[in-house]
């Protein structure tokens, strides 16, 4: 602590542009849409009293509910997914990757798409899925199938093998950070106390890597509850999620019933991250 | 080969396979389109392609008065420059703020990193309430400015974090007692060692503000910025044109990356002392 | 007790605690362990002692099984242990940063390898507490590593290796980490340990006070082979190659040439003059062979007599002060040094830049060839 001494109010100045930025841009419109959700009419009034009507006729509607269900069940599903699929990649590049050209060769191909538009690489996905497309044309030309599939483009499981392409570095990175963090003398030491590799794995490796597991699957977690491009693109018409809700009732005006699915969105956002808070404490992992 | 060497090797093989399967799976549609956008004339949204020409990226290239990708894809570059700048500013004072551990940098910790968790939709919807309720006027320049700020600024603030981390302070504190003032303590010696940082945060600035569209999208005003516009193509008949945009928008990214990276080594190289590593 | 999955076959002879036999380790172009054979009697505790590089964590780790062998057998306790991963061999470890698990508390870990030889819960919990209390750390059961200090944590390490009773012990450099004061405790303490279970240790260092004061058995490696394998004693009075006598402390290395060889003598001429050396039984080199030769220091006087036939001239270049002896750094006229100890008691300081004679009798000298390797 030098050129700042500790608690000097030049602290506290620093700090001031980033907080008023974000209290401004980020926790002022959060009470805004708190409070909008909380209006008793279906149209823009300030002046509006504040009752809890828009939220009972949200889950009054059942197509609102079942909404809400098929989000929070394609996040679980795309969790699941990434959890497996990012812990056995990072494992795989962390681990049995023996030399470093090689490790930071694989993870920069892995991470390069991050530093592109998610938009485009939406987008990118359709002519593949199509009746004409990419994954169609190869089955038929390997004799798989007779006739193009069309579950592909337009259905839950054409997002869903898109989403998966998009969010499994988001499991992958904050595990292979941890997993660097394990010694491989750990491993060795359990070796040498009569663990088999397997329950090496279990009982050293995975609890310790533990905290970049939980966070992957939050960031998961958070960006497919969130998510409305990747069903627009690729769902068409038919399918949504509570993301594309918010966007249709908004275009439509209906600012309080966008506001409730906004406030919905926000709590189960509050809930991941509290068991983001449980289980693992940031500040730990060596950023703070 | 013994068993369980076997065994071993059988499970390298097993993950590199999935790697590599998962890493193709991630590259293909997007080699797919840049592919693609190269279709003759004739060419639809899909294979087979009929031709090989520049023909949808000359169509980019045209004035048009309809769907013309020019203006917005200016303002998104515009845009990304002030975000970078802005993000690397910020964030510098960020984590230099969080050195100094006054009462309540925790939770100025957590309101930052806030940024990083409110998915886009939902600070882009919040932002369009406030203006609407307040009557502020959405525009790419301000509004949109300050919601992509809130996106860009906790990662440029995480990179910078780590930087100082890394930073040895013993260097500060040398040149304290070798007579110089804070400021200039800062300016001459830690500022040059945390530059990558600094770099590292403008250059998530550029990027991520570049490719946003999900705050974009409720903040922007009457002028686009690419990202929007593009996905105001969603509903219509797809173009290659779009492909051809997507993968000049794409290259655009992956050049910010490259510069950024090699002037990120340029510094590195600069600042690398022969002295010993801070005891860790 | 833990029984390693019988491998191929099992030797007829008494089983000795661990046979290296000719064993090679490669790691791609670099030769890490080159046709090393090694006997540990049960009981013993044998250091291996060389430079960074030399191959004794290498062999260690052979030992242990986290290397495979490319050449060569590994027998532990009467069995081939080749293809039998660690799990499965009779070992344990303590590695140079004591390797405790963060996660778990300290009986947590100390009971690991019960866990894993599946014993009932009772049963681990009642020898943890054994082993807890034999080691003096039973107040430290339910803390976790990160809070413990560095001689508490190789006590833990140390009680985790031995809960499962291994045949032998492996330790890599174990009080390198320790702050200087500690070392010396807790490395008699190691001992006292290895003397009461009475299993083999097999100690790798680098330091060779540390090898001499501990092992029954030292073995000396470089470049991936054997020096010279003996007791304490042995290997500082006649050091076997011209790299053991350099890198063992206290003896002075001279390089030459074969004047001639007379009966039992080999008269060596080096740039600094002639000196007789005793001829070895085997093979006397011939004239003009490239030799070195090796005296101890402490076999050297500033005040030669008739017996001490071998002389040279050098002037004192600094002095250490080592409580009652005096070790004298001395260079020679080609600027070679030349180290002298010197008992404090009766004898008259030498002062810097001050011209001595310095002799010693020829049968107190080791004569070293090429041939014998590890240069």
């Amino acid at each position: 602590m030098s050129t700042l001494h500790a608690r000097s109010p030049l602290g506290y100045l620093l700090a001031l542009p980033a907080s008023l930025w974000m209290l401004a841009a980020l926790v002022v419109p959060t009470l805004f849409i708190v409070w909008v959700s909380f209006w008793a009419t279906r149209t823009f009034s300030l002046s509006s009293p504040l009752a809890l009507v828009n939220y009972a006729k949200f889950f009054g509607r059942s197509t609102y509910v079942k909404l809400l269900v098929d989000t929070v069940q394609q996040s679980l599903l795309l969790m699941a997914i990434t959890l497996v699929l990012g812990y056995c990649i990072a494992y795989f590049i962390v681990v049995k990757v023996r030399r470093p050209a090689l490790q930071l060769g694989l993870f920069l191909v892995l991470v390069i798409p991050f530093w592109t538009s998610a938009l485009i690489r939406t987008i990118a996905w359709i002519p593949f899925l199509g009746v004409t497309g990419v994954i169609n044309q190869a089955l038929l030309f390997l004799g798989v199938i007779d006739k193009p599939v069309s579950a592909f483009l337009y259905s839950r499981t054409g997002i869903t093998l898109a989403q998966v392409s998009f969010y499994t570095l988001l499991a992958t990175g904050p595990v292979a950070y941890t997993l660097r963090n394990v010694p491989p003398s750990l491993r060795e030491a359990a070796q040498c106390l009569k663990a088999t590799p397997l329950r090496v794995f279990w009982r050293i490796t995975f609890p310790l890597t533990l905290p970049g597991v939980v966070i992957g699957q939050i960031l998961v977690f958070l960006n497919v509850m969130a998510d409305f491009a990747t069903a627009s693109a690729i769902g068409g018409n038919k399918y949504a999620f509570l993301g594309n809700l918010v966007i249709l009732l908004y275009d439509s005006g209906q600012l309080p019933c966008a506001s409730v699915i906004a406030v919905l969105l926000m709590l189960s956002m509050l809930g991941g991250v509290a068991v983001l808070l449980k289980m693992v404490d940031i500040r730990r992992l060596g950023v703070a | 080969m013994i068993a369980w060497r076997r065994r071993q090797r059988l499970a390298t093989v097993g993950l590199g396979a999935v790697t590599v399967l998962f890493l193709a799976y991630q590259w293909f549609p997007m080699l797919t389109m840049a592919l693609l956008s190269f279709t003759g004339p004739d060419g639809g949204p899909t294979f087979p392609m009929r031709g090989v020409s520049l023909h949808w990226y000359r169509e980019l290239a045209r004035v048009q008065t309809v769907d013309d990708f020019k203006p917005p894809m200016v303002r998104s570059l515009l845009l990304a420059l002030t975000c970078s700048v802005t993000t690397a500013a910020l964030a510098l004072m960020a984590a230099q703020a969080i050195r100094a551990r006054f009462r309540g940098s925790n939770l100025f910790f957590y309101l930052v990193l806030l940024g990083i968790m409110a998915p886009g939709l939902l600070v882009g919807f919040g932002v369009a309430v406030v203006t609407r309720i307040l009557g502020i006027p959405l525009a790419w320049y301000t509004t949109t400015f300050a919601v992509h700020i809130v996106w860009t600024l906790p990662f440029g603030f995480l990179t910078l974090l780590a930087a100082f981390n890394r930073f040895d302070v013993r260097l500060e504190e040398a040149a304290l007692t070798l007579g110089a003032n804070r400021w200039r303590a800062f300016w001459r010696v830690t500022f040059p060692l945390v530059l990558p940082g600094v770099i590292g945060a403008g250059l998530f600035g550029f990027t991520l503000s570049y490719d946003e569209f999900a705050r974009s999208l409720f903040s922007s005003g009457p002028d686009q910025t690419l990202p929007l516009m593009i996905f105001a193509q969603f509903d219509r008949q797809l173009q290659p044109t779009l492909y051809a945009i997507g993968t000049v928008t794409t290259v655009v990214s992956l050049a910010a990356v490259a510069l950024f990276s090699l002037s990120f080594r340029i510094v590195r190289q600069r600042t690398r002392t022969t002295a010993t590593e801070p005891p860790r | 007790m833990t029984g390693p999955e019988p491998d191929a076959t099992t030797s007829p002879m008494p089983a000795h605690d661990l046979e290296l036999k000719r064993v090679t380790k490669r790691f791609g172009d670099f030769v890490a362990v080159h046709d090393l054979s090694l006997v540990v009697e049960p009981g013993q505790l044998v250091c291996l002692l060389g430079p960074s590089g030399c191959g004794k964590t290498t062999t260690l780790r052979l030992v242990a099984g986290l290397e495979e062998a490319d050449a060569g057998e590994i027998w532990i306790a009467g069995r081939r242990v080749n293809a039998t991963p660690p799990w499965q061999r009779d070992i344990a470890m303590m590695f140079q940063d004591f390797a405790l698990f963060p996660h778990m508390t300290v009986g947590r870990q100390v009971g690991f390898g019960l866990e894993m030889l599946r014993r009932p819960k009772e049963a681990i919990r009642r020898r943890v507490r054994e082993v807890l209390t034999t080691f003096e750390i039973a107040d430290l059961a339910v803390r976790k590593p990160d809070t413990l200090s560095g001689g508490q944590r190789q006590r833990v390490a140390l009680a985790r290796a031995l809960i499962t009773e291994p045949r032998i012990l492996l330790l890599d450099e174990p009080i390198g980490s320790l702050d200087f004061s500690l070392r010396e405790a807790v490395m008699l303490e190691l001992k006292d340990v290895q003397r009461r279970l009475g299993i083999s240790f097999i100690w790798v260092t680098h330091d060779q006070n540390e090898a001499f004061s501990l092992g029954d058995k030292v073995v000396v490696m470089n470049h991936a082979r054997i020096g010279q394998v003996g007791r304490p004693e042995e290997i500082f009075e006649r050091p076997s190659t011209r790299f053991v006598a350099s890198f063992v402390q206290g003896h002075n290395v001279l390089d030459g040439a074969v004047e001639s060889v007379e009966g039992a003598e080999v008269r060596v001429h080096t740039p600094v003059g002639g000196f007789v050396v005793p001829a070895r039984e085997t093979a006397p080199p011939s004239p003009g062979a490239p030799v070195s030769f090796s005296v101890r220091a402490a076999q050297l006087t500033e005040r030669p007599g008739v017996e001490h036939r071998n002389r040279v001239c050098a002037t004192c270049h600094a002095v250490e002060y080592l409580g009652s002896v005096r070790r004298y750094d001395l260079r020679l006229e080609d600027g070679r040094s030349m180290k002298y100890e010197q008992f404090a008691a009766g004898a008259a300081r030498i002062a810097e830049g001050e011209q001595v004679t310095l002799g010693w009798r020829p049968e107190d000298a080791v004569l070293h060839l090429p041939a014998d390797g590890g240069a």
